[in-house]
């Protein structure tokens, strides 16, 4: 989601009344709103009300706008509140909120979670939604004492006065709620922060230990019938015949019901359904038959010639490379990946004929909840959305059309009685969606010892395009194909990025990190192998390049001072690598200890360094560089999607591997203190991962790693 | 048929081909043990089976007759509150979906051995996936666990 975000931010503020009075998103307009409003006044602060109740035992539940996928959201952002609202934080607990404009993002005119911007986006609000109902607590006391408000202090969920002594917040929450909203609630220094800053328990974290969490596939409802799908086996199949009598003889199944170009089995439990989906004879017409991911290398091979959209020119860069006296010639092929979150995509659906009711975790429930109304033809007001947590998601439930919801709200239209859709592992790993293919082009010229001219072509396929969101492609460039190349903060001077956005009929949405997983990958790379083409070290070379970058430089520094960069010295089977990359306006370093095992590098250590503003939860923030090296890495080392003959062949995680417990390397995390604003840190820790080994690896082995999975045949020509 | 689980006896009425996760999620409301790849490769739907660590999508029923099977629902030993207690001081759970699967795991393993070592770790671990990436908290769990029950 990350692209159009700085788009999305300037044009969202104004069109923010357009919103406020109903819970109807006009989809169809969006997209121009999105692009032509103007960039004016900042969301409204809402309610304190609609984010903090306080009941009369003192228990504290805090609303949180944001899906929890495991990012910690329920946790961090509960501390903003907490901190400002100067409460007992044991006293606290987190739920997910409903659908209402209210919890819009405070950037956007939809209520959502993705590009990291959660922390970042509610920094200034969630603090003061504290601090304004910590100041409504005061008023409430003040004047049940009848004495002055200044007269009062509130510390620990308790409002003292030096005469009329203590009045706990449950005490006084119903007069509280009633207090005028205070036009500018005072927010407390950073110096003073007791909760911020500090790694407090996370707040699901007994409860998904134990098994209580509730997640989508937990949901159970009176006379809910288990769903599976049959999708097609191949991309943008037809049926053309459908003999459904063995899987409606089977004991337990429901129903048979065939709705567009899907067939659904309704069956009294998962494995019945699977059954009988499983069980259904469809002859499928596939209008895809050629597809295969050989094809598409070669497309978009094809496509690395043509002129492409130009995303930044710095310089003459024709003429520099014309004057080097050594040119590097790099190309980089990265594939389709899937997300393959731990919990398969499932929605739960209520609908009786008159209203809906619906159940998943949710990155854009408002959306969702559209979507819902418009097939069911029902008012927005009769549709209910119920976020769950999620098990994984990664940019997964943020569909850009909501497909897997609208899967199963057009079988419930059909039925018209309580489902749960469940998808397999395969049909999570087919049905789509995927992080695109990307093929760089990467020519540096160099002259003697210095770098000459930077060119670099892309070719991706545009995730925005055909979206809400699509006003964010300009002039044919879409960020999200070339972040992390254009604007690059790297020094330079003769330097140009291009872009080609190929089709595909696979569909594409943004994987944690978006373009950065493979912009990364090409620029980190190919800014080693420019280190050995100016015979200099790969350390040195980013901090001349970077050396007007405060925070990038500040990374690189403690990078060095941790992993003691000088001092380590590759050994005969022991390698290390070194990347950097800014993303989501956080800036991240690792530094890589690998050796090879077989044909696969071990990576036995990482030192991280990040830079990523005021950290809120240090230990949570750990988990998202630990969690995102293990991301990066199992995408490097093992993964991605194989067309052949118009068929999604990976499907489970034994063709689609996610790094294990034996693989995993020693993590050390540091963060460069910084009392900024949060940035983002889901995503971060992805991009610079794979280079950073793939640069120990060229170290081990004297081969480039020029496309990945590492091993992959699919590349080669 | 009869199954024993978590120490209660429930009739089921199901196809001899039900694996035994969807007889405790679906039929018996047990839904602390997750669906995760149907083909025990993730190990997210870890149950014990006498005492042993299984991945209940692929285990069959008729397997599962006249055994002790536990779920996550019907740990309450020592160990087992150990791992828990350590699970949640490591800050190890994120999206936490694959977590029961990891603490059956574990109790298993430290049932059999009170002090794992790393190479223990990696082997009674490696089958349960986590795609938030939670491993090392993980095996630092399962060593603070190991501490406090010494």
């Amino acid at each position: 989601m990350q692209t159009s975000r700085r788009d999305i931010i300037k044009a969202s503020a104004a069109t923010l009344g357009v919103f406020a009075v109903g819970f109807y998103i006009p989809l169809d307009g969006m997209p121009k709103l999105l692009a032509q409003a103007p960039e004016t006044k900042q969301m409204p602060l809402p309610s304190p009300n609609a984010f903090i109740s306080i009941a009369a035992d003192d228990s504290i539940t805090i609303t949180i706008n944001k899906l929890e996928m495991g990012q910690g959201v329920n946790t961090s952002m509960a501390q903003l509140i907490a901190e400002e609202l100067a409460c007992d934080w044991t006293k606290i607990r987190s739920v997910s909120a409903p659908v209402n404009p209210v919890y819009n993002h405070t950037a956007m005119p939809v209520q959502m979670t993705g590009g990291s911007t959660s922390l970042a986006s509610s920094w200034t609000q969630y603090r003061t939604l504290g601090a304004a109902m910590r100041e409504m607590l005061v008023s409430a006391a003040a004047q049940r004492w009848g004495v002055p408000v200044a007269s009062c202090t509130a510390a620990n969920g308790v409002v003292s006065h030096p005469s009329k002594g203590k009045l706990t917040y449950g005490a006084l929450a119903a007069e509280a709620a009633q207090q005028a909203m205070p036009a500018e609630p005072k927010l407390k220094d950073s110096k003073d922060f007791t909760i911020i800053g500090k790694s407090k328990k996370r707040v699901d974290a007994l409860e998904k230990t134990v098994g209580k969490a509730q997640f989508g596939l937990d949901i159970r409802i009176p006379n809910m019938v288990y769903a599976m799908v049959a999708h097609g086996p191949v991309v943008g199949a037809k049926i053309t015949s459908l003999d459904d009598k063995a899987t409606r003889a089977m004991k337990g199944v429901v129903d048979v019901v065939r709705f567009g170009e899907k067939v659904g089995v309704l069956a009294t439990n998962t494995h019945i359904a699977r059954k009988g989906r499983d069980a259904l004879k469809i002859t499928w017409n596939p209008d895809q038959a050629d597809l295969s991911t050989a094809g598409m290398v070669k497309q978009f091979r094809k496509e690395l010639d043509s002129p492409g959209a130009l995303a930044e020119k710095r310089g003459e860069v024709d003429q520099a490379m014309k004057g080097s006296s050594k040119t590097l010639e790099l190309e980089y092929a990265l594939p389709f990946l899937a997300h393959a979150s731990m919990e398969p995509l499932n929605i739960t659906v209520n609908y009786d004929g008159k209203s809906c009711e619906i159940w998943s975790g949710h990155q854009m429930p408002g959306i969702d909840a559209t979507v819902t109304a418009k097939i069911l033809g029902l008012d927005p007001s009769l549709v209910k959305v119920n976020t769950t947590y999620a098990g994984g998601s990664f940019g997964r439930r943020a569909s850009k059309d909501s497909d897997y919801v609208r899967v199963a709200v057009e079988l419930a239209k059909q039925v018209k009685r309580p489902l749960q859709l469940v998808y397999t592992r395969e049909d999570d790993m087919r049905a789509g969606y995927y992080r695109p293919m990307a093929i760089h082009s990467v020519k540096i010229g160099i002259k003697g010892k210095e770098l000459a001219g930077w060119d670099h072509k892309i070719v991706c396929q545009s995730i925005f395009k055909g979206t809400l969101f699509e006003s964010s492609i300009k002039n044919g460039v879409e960020e999200a194909a070339v972040e992390g190349v254009a604007k690059t903060h790297y020094d330079l001077k003769q330097f140009r990025c291009t872009q080609t956005l190929a089709q595909t009929p696979l569909t594409t949405l943004w994987w944690r990190s978006v373009g950065h997983t493979h912009t990364a990958f090409a620029m980190e790379s190919a800014m080693d192998e420019l280190a050995e083409g100016m015979q200099t070290d790969p350390m040195k070379l980013r901090k001349t390049l970077l050396k007007n970058s405060p925070r990038h430089m500040a990374v690189l520094e403690l990078l060095e001072k941790e992993s003691g960069w000088s001092r380590l010295k590759a050994k005969a089977n022991r390698a290390y690598g070194l990347a950097i990359h800014e993303s989501f306006n956080s800036v991240v370093g690792y530094v890589t200890e690998v050796s090879m095992e077989g044909k696969l590098p071990k990576v036995h250590k990482v030192w991280a360094a990040v830079h990523c503003g005021q950290v809120v939860n240090p230990e949570v923030a750990k988990t998202q560089i630990e969690g995102s090296i293990v991301f990066g890495l199992s995408a490097l080392l093992y993964q991605e999607i194989i067309v052949e003959r118009g068929q999604i062949k990976t499907g489970n995680y034994d063709d689609f591997p996610v790094m294990r417990m034996n693989e995993m390397p020693e993590v050390k995390v540091a963060f460069v203190p910084s009392k900024d604003p949060p940035s983002g840190l889901g995503e971060p820790g992805v991009p610079p991962i794979a280079p950073a080994v793939a640069n120990a690896y060229y170290v081990l082995t004297k081969q480039r790693l020029r496309s990945l999975p590492i091993g992959s045949k699919s590349y080669t020509v | 048929m009869e199954l024993n689980i978590n120490g209660k006896v429930s009739k089921v009425e199901v196809d001899a081909d039900t694996p035994l996760l969807w007889i405790i999620r679906d039929e018996l409301g047990l839904t602390g043990t997750k669906f995760g790849c149907g083909k025990a490769l993730c190990g997210a739907c870890t149950v014990h089976v006498d005492g042993s660590p299984v991945r209940s999508c692929s285990f069959p029923l008729s397997a599962a007759a006249g055994k002790k099977i536990t779920t996550i629902e019907g740990l309450n030993d020592p160990t087992s509150q150990a791992v828990i207690n350590a699970w949640v001081e490591k800050h190890v759970p994120q999206c936490g979906y694959c977590q029961t699967g990891q603490v059956m795991s574990a109790v298993a393993l430290l049932r059999a051995k009170k002090k794992p070592s790393d190479a223990d770790i990696d082997g009674a671990m490696s089958g349960n996936i986590c795609r938030c990436g939670t491993y090392q908290r993980i095996r630092e769990a399962i060593k603070l666990a190991s501490n406090s029950l010494v």
